[in-house]
């Protein structure tokens, strides 16, 4: 009770001050997504907001900055972003591979398997965009313990239209430029979550990040880290941190009762508020048609989302949430996304393979996709073995606006950036033959060989919508999703074996060195042979 | 030359001074003096050994062809191999306890049920496969149906496989395992046996992982119809190839690269040991370290005893003992016949010849042979069906730990441990030990050939005087006879280009009658057509070369059998390492009897040159060698040949397996060669 009045004491002593310095906000709110097959999406975001600031002007990294205080703002982060002079950053740590047709698609549309980094920076700095771009590649690495140093020129690439600005983009008479790379093989655990629970002002002390238990998130089917700073003309610099994850709340009971509270998915429960969130809120949302009950009721809701405000709760607290529904005998597929996009590498040799693109089209709408491949030199297109065919039958006119950057063996990744168009109720099948490079032996990683991990290609569909009464055409753009990432298995060595095939090279080299030098500086003379001058049976 | 000093040339040596010795060469500079010698000499040299070869060439080749034929019999000896071993580390083989448990027991019977009772309704692939996906679909499973039809030049088959694809959690789902099960079992290679068992096994095996999160591979269960058909089907379409006869339905859902994948087999109501079965299509074999691990996770994870293929240990079964008595027949002394390693070796001797059955032919063993040709590493586990004691507990925790040990890899299984004969289900013989003995009899048969064709190249004439006869100008002699005068060798061209058309010619025989053998009127009238065809091949050598003068018969026959000889053991040298049995095979078919070719026939300096009484005889035993022996088979047993027939040539149009076109195209020609070897003789 003691403890309780002296909280109380020094946070009515405190709390002015936050309130007479409005430049920083910080806002939490925690959804959940109820899905048909009994799991749950969860989403966290936690953002700050830095009214009134702009990102730094390239044009002044030689000189000395202004001096950072931030109340609320990460100041780890701050740093990075003024030292190497960013507009707009994304960062992602993603585990699994997402499945559109059973979760739909997500605020965040970064659901690509591994780490993916992109930036926007303006030009006009002493030093050039690429050194920028590696020195916040490092940071960032450095920061949350992944390693993004792998994010190197090998995967960089710059693919503008399909990763546009998601904020403003200041105005200082130069050119921004984007920097875009993936590393599909990016494991995330808990050394990731741990650096960045530390940039959130409440740590995971009090408000919703309390419940962010890394053996229950890191337990999930799917989980994935965000991080995204964007400047706003009209608020300032914005940072979002995003924690998604897709629980299985009955992957250990055998009950058919789709039942979860706090408690059954973390292992714990909000305690206490976070004193210094400008708002705290909470969304439940189920699949249409289906009926749940709460505990304790939203505040608020409409067409089936709960809304809670957490400012005002009771703590500790728990929400327990039941459908009255069993969990329905038999799994359909409840989200039907507008496209749906599968890629495989197929072809059993090592030498060369086929890529295969499938974009189906389920609904009544045409959708026009942009596509985006980018594909380290490991493998490279043959770009003039491209085929679309809708339904089987080929059809080249279905590909438009083909924008093709060749690979630079052992230095930069290929892009394939193309506009499909998939029509009403139609597959359309994209294949293209790519051929495998044969590697230095000191290409391969002094690691297992798994074999190489090939980023996730990228799609942006747009809905063709035709406007009944003016018959004009407009495109609805819709999220941008991630395909799966892929396994290329290349000539190999049998490194486990080194001796064999040193031995095995080094034999046949000699054997054949040795018989053609032989050949190459033996004298031919005519000898004859006094004694049998008659030639012998042999 | 200096005698070795004695015991009394020392005692002497003490008496008297012993006089300045000898100037002794260093060894080493006598050596180096050797190298130096005139070129002459090296030249005389090297023909003085090659004359030395040449003339025990005989002893040399019947000592090779001895031990190679010796070696291919000792091979199941027990001293020849050794215990299998792990060589990859992080398979960590039954280390982890098993949670499959009863009430997946009572699921899986639960499943076996609703199987029986459709089964019992007489449904039709469509409505179970049906079934089967609806059942995955309930585990909250990505999963679909193909329908397949498969088309081969007699047969057309169809049906519809069902999988179903678990996601794991957190995974980038670029690798996964593949657990499969065939809809009839390979009881007498899929002789109608349904796996309902191994079915239910699979559902339960899915519905029991889907509850885990710690897998770090997709796992593709697979149901496929038929027995090897289904599967293939699948299998080209995963792997997004097309075969011509092959129309499948695309795949809903995919996964990534499969690296390892095992088949369940469990036709009866319960099984005393699970057998492995390991042979993929064309000789080729998984990596031995998963057949390894699979042993010890059977022993030590599941309970059960590992046996090779249906084979039980008769040393351990003495009800079975009868069945060995040959082995071990009363006449050999009791000491003999009571020793540990002849029972050993009948024991391994039965697992090699069977191993050989499979990977001669080509065939695979099971659903897990197709596997192969796609880098994925597979073999099926075989529950023998007994009365007792094992069932569903067992062989669902002897899965979930051979799943965990193929979800331990890290890369893909390696080590080149793709080449071993298992003689017991833990003991192998490594390359080394049996490679040699198909190596050393084709060596044979190219010393044999080489010696052929130095034959061919010479002519032995008789003279009558002791004078050397000029020939073209050049006289030519040999060795202490020729100065003596007695008989001369003449060197002589070879008939290399007529030989080669010959050895076209028959090689084109081949290809018609594997041309023949491919068409559905062949396929549909064996009893009848195979005689006829037969007697063609037998009949188009007899009259082609009755157009062959006499006078160049006898060189041509020379010089087709080197050739001939050469052919066949440059054939047998390269197999051994695609495919030992078959390379077995044929040094044991090919090897001597080639060979031997005109050794019946005899020489001109024999009385008799003018005839060979024996030559019909000895082209008709080649014949029979070659071909014949189906037309006799067609007298004891027309159903099993024309199973024979069908069934290889379905194996090559429906899974590629080669056996076939080599027979007639490579096989049947070589005979038919030493046929007309000695028809020419």
């Amino acid at each position: 009770m003691k403890s309780l009045c002296f909280t109380a004491l020094i946070l009515s002593l405190i709390t002015p001050a936050w309130t007479t310095t409005p430049t920083e906000q910080f806002y939490e709110e925690l959804s959940f997504r109820n899905l048909k097959d009994g799991r749950v999406a969860t989403r966290f975001s936690f953002k700050t907001v830095l009214n009134g600031s702009v990102p730094r002007d390239p044009s002044t990294l030689g000189q000395e900055d202004q001096s950072q205080h931030y109340r609320l703002f990460p100041l780890a982060m701050g740093q990075i972003l003024r030292e190497y002079a960013l507009t707009e950053l994304h960062l992602t740590l993603n585990a699994g591979n997402w499945d559109y047709d059973r979760w739909g698609y997500l605020d965040e549309p970064s659901v690509g398997t591994g780490a993916e980094l992109w930036t926007w920076m303006a030009d006009g700095a002493p030093s050039s965009i690429d050194e920028r771009w590696e020195g916040t590649r490092n940071a960032l690495g450095g920061l949350f313990c992944s390693s993004l140093g792998g994010l190197n020129d090998k995967r960089t690439t710059s693919p503008e239209s399909v990763f546009r600005p998601e904020g403003d983009l200041p105005d200082w008479g130069k050119p921004h430029r984007l920097r875009h790379a993936s590393l599909a093989s990016e494991n995330v655990c808990t050394e990731n979550l741990t650096p960045f629970i530390k940039l959130l002002p409440c740590k995971a002390l009090s408000g919703i990040a309390t419940l962010l238990n890394p053996h229950r998130l890191f337990d999930a089917d799917w989980h994935g880290l965000g991080v995204h700073v964007v400047w706003n003309e009209h608020t300032g610099v914005e940072i979002s941190l995003v924690i998604q994850a897709v629980l299985n709340p009955f992957r250990f009971s055998q009950e058919k009762t789709i039942e979860w509270s706090f408690n059954s998915l973390f292992k714990k429960q909000v305690e206490r508020q976070c004193p210094i969130a400008s708002a705290s809120t909470l969304s439940v949302s189920f699949p249409a048609g289906e009926s749940w009950s709460l505990e304790p009721q939203g505040s608020k809701s409409e067409g089936g989302v709960s809304l809670y405000d957490l400012a005002q709760a009771q703590y500790p607290f728990d929400l327990q949430a039941k459908a009255s529904t069993d969990l329905s005998t038999s799994v359909h597929e409840d989200f039907k996304p507008p496209l749906r996009v599968q890629r495989a590498l197929n072809g059993p040799s090592q030498a060369y393979g086929r890529l295969s693109v499938s974009f189906s089209n389920t609904g009544a709408a045409p959708v026009q996709a942009l596509y985006l491949e980018t594909m380290p030199w490991l493998v490279q297109f043959y770009l003039h073995t491209l085929t679309a065919s809708a339904n089987g039958t080929e059809n080249g006119e279905l590909l438009s606006h083909i924008q093709y950057t060749p690979a630079v063996p052992h230095g930069k990744p290929a892009t394939v950036q193309l506009e499909v168009h998939v029509p009403a109720y139609t597959e359309v099948l994209l294949t293209m033959e790519v051929a495998k490079s044969f590697l230095r032996y000191t290409d391969h990683p002094p690691d297992a060989q798994r074999g190489w991990d090939l980023p996730p290609a990228v799609v942006i569909p747009f809905l063709v919508e035709q406007n009944s009464s003016s018959n004009a055409i407009s495109l609805r753009k819709l999220p941008r999703m991630y395909t799966n990432s892929l396994l290329v298995d290349l000539a190999t060595p049998d490194f486990s074996m080194p001796y064999n095939v040193i031995i095995f090279t080094c034999s046949l080299i000699a054997f054949l060195f040795g018989s053609v030098f032989n050949m190459l500086t033996r004298n031919f003379v005519v000898v004859s042979l006094k004694d049998d001058s008659e030639t012998e049976k042999p | 030359m200096e005698s070795p000093p004695t015991k009394q040339t020392t005692a002497q040596a003490t008496l008297v001074p012993p006089p300045p010795p000898p100037a002794r060469e260093n060894p080493v500079k006598r050596f180096l003096g050797r190298l130096k010698a005139s070129p002459a000499t090296k030249i005389r040299r090297r023909k003085a050994m090659n004359a030395k070869i040449h003339k025990n060439l005989g002893w040399l080749k019947l000592l090779l062809f001895i031990v190679g034929y010796v070696w291919m019999l000792v091979i199941p000896y027990p001293d020849l191999g050794r215990k299998t071993y792990s060589d990859e580390n992080a398979l960590q083989p039954a280390q982890v306890h098993t949670s499959y448990n009863w009430g997946d027991v009572r699921k899986a019977d639960k499943y076996l049920e609703g199987l029986e009772s459709l089964v019992a309704a007489n449904a039709t692939s469509e409505r179970i496969a049906t079934h089967l996906s609806d059942e995955f679909a309930k585990l909250g499973l990505l999963t679909a149906t193909q329908a397949y039809n498969l088309s081969t030049t007699n047969d057309l088959s169809s049906g519809v496989n069902t999988y179903a694809i678990l996601r794991s959690p957190r995974i980038s789902g670029a690798e996964a395992i593949l657990v499969g099960a065939s809809w009839l079992s390979r009881t007498g290679e899929g002789d109608g046996t349904l796996n309902l068992r191994g079915v239910s096994t699979v559902l339960s095996i899915a519905s029991f992982l889907r509850r885990s999160s710690h897998w770090a591979k997709d796992i593709i269960f697979v149901v496929s119809d038929g027995y090897m058909d289904g599967m293939q089907a699948f299998l080209t379409t995963y792997h997004g190839q097309t075969q011509s006869n092959i129309q499948a339905q695309p795949l809903r859902h995919s996964s990534g690269v499969i690296w390892t994948a095992m088949a369940i087999d469990y036709p009866a109501h319960s099984f005393s040991h699970l057998g492995v079965f390991h042979e993929a299509l064309n000789g080729r074999l998984p990596n031995a370290d998963l057949l390894h691990s699979f042993q010890l996770i059977s022993r030590y994870a599941g309970g059960v005893p590992v046996i090779m293929y249906d084979h039980l240990d008769w040393r351990e079964h003495p009800a079975l003992r009868k069945q060995f008595d040959w082995v071990t027949p009363k006449w050999l002394p009791r000491s003999i016949r009571d020793r540990k390693e002849l029972k050993t070796f009948a024991y391994h001797a039965r697992n090699v010849w069977r191993h050989w059955g499979y990977q001669a032919r080509g065939k695979a063993s099971g659903i897990h042979g197709l596997m192969r040709q796609y880098r994925i590493d597979a073999f099926t586990m075989f529950a023998l069906p007994a009365v007792g004691p094992h069932g569903f507990h067992a062989i669902g925790k002897t899965i979930e730990s051979t799943l965990r040990t193929m979800n331990n890899l890290l890369e893909r299984l390696h080590a080149s441990v793709f080449f071993y004969t298992l003689t017991a289900p833990d003991r192998f013989i490594k390359i080394g030990n049996y490679l040699p003995s198909a190596v050393i009899v084709s060596v044979a048969m190219m010393f044999t050939g080489l010696g052929f064709w130095v034959d061919a190249g010479w002519e032995r004439i008789l003279v009558p005087g002791g004078k050397a006869l000029a020939i073209g100008g050049k006289a030519l002699a040999i060795g202490e006879t020729a100065f003596r005068g007695e008989d001369r060798w003449k060197q002589r061209s070879r008939p290399v280009l007529a030989v080669l058309m010959i050895m076209a010619l028959t090689h084109a025989l081949g290809g018609a009658l594997y041309t023949l053998c491919t068409t559905a009127v062949f396929l549909q009238n064996i009893p009848i057509l195979l005689p006829l065809i037969s007697l063609l091949i037998f009949g188009v050598p007899i009259i082609l070369s009755s157009f062959i003068a006499p006078s160049a018969s006898s060189q041509i026959s020379k010089t087709l059998q080197a050739l001939n000889l050469s052919f066949a053991s440059t054939i047998i040298s390269i197999t051994t390492v695609l495919n030992f049995s078959l390379a077995a095979l044929l040094c044991a078919l090919l090897g001597l009897p080639l060979a031997l070719g005109s050794s019946a026939a005899p020489t001109r300096s024999s009385p008799s040159s003018s005839g060979y009484p024996l030559k019909y005889p000895v082209y008709t035993l080649y014949a029979l060698l070659g071909y014949g022996f189906l037309t006799l088979g067609l007298l004891y047993s027309p159903n099993l040949v024309v199973q024979a027939i069908q069934g290889g040539v379905r194996d090559w149009e429906a899974f590629g397996v080669w056996f076939v076109p080599l027979f007639c195209g490579v096989y049947v020609p070589l005979v038919v060669q030493a046929g007309v070897v000695v028809l020419l003789a």
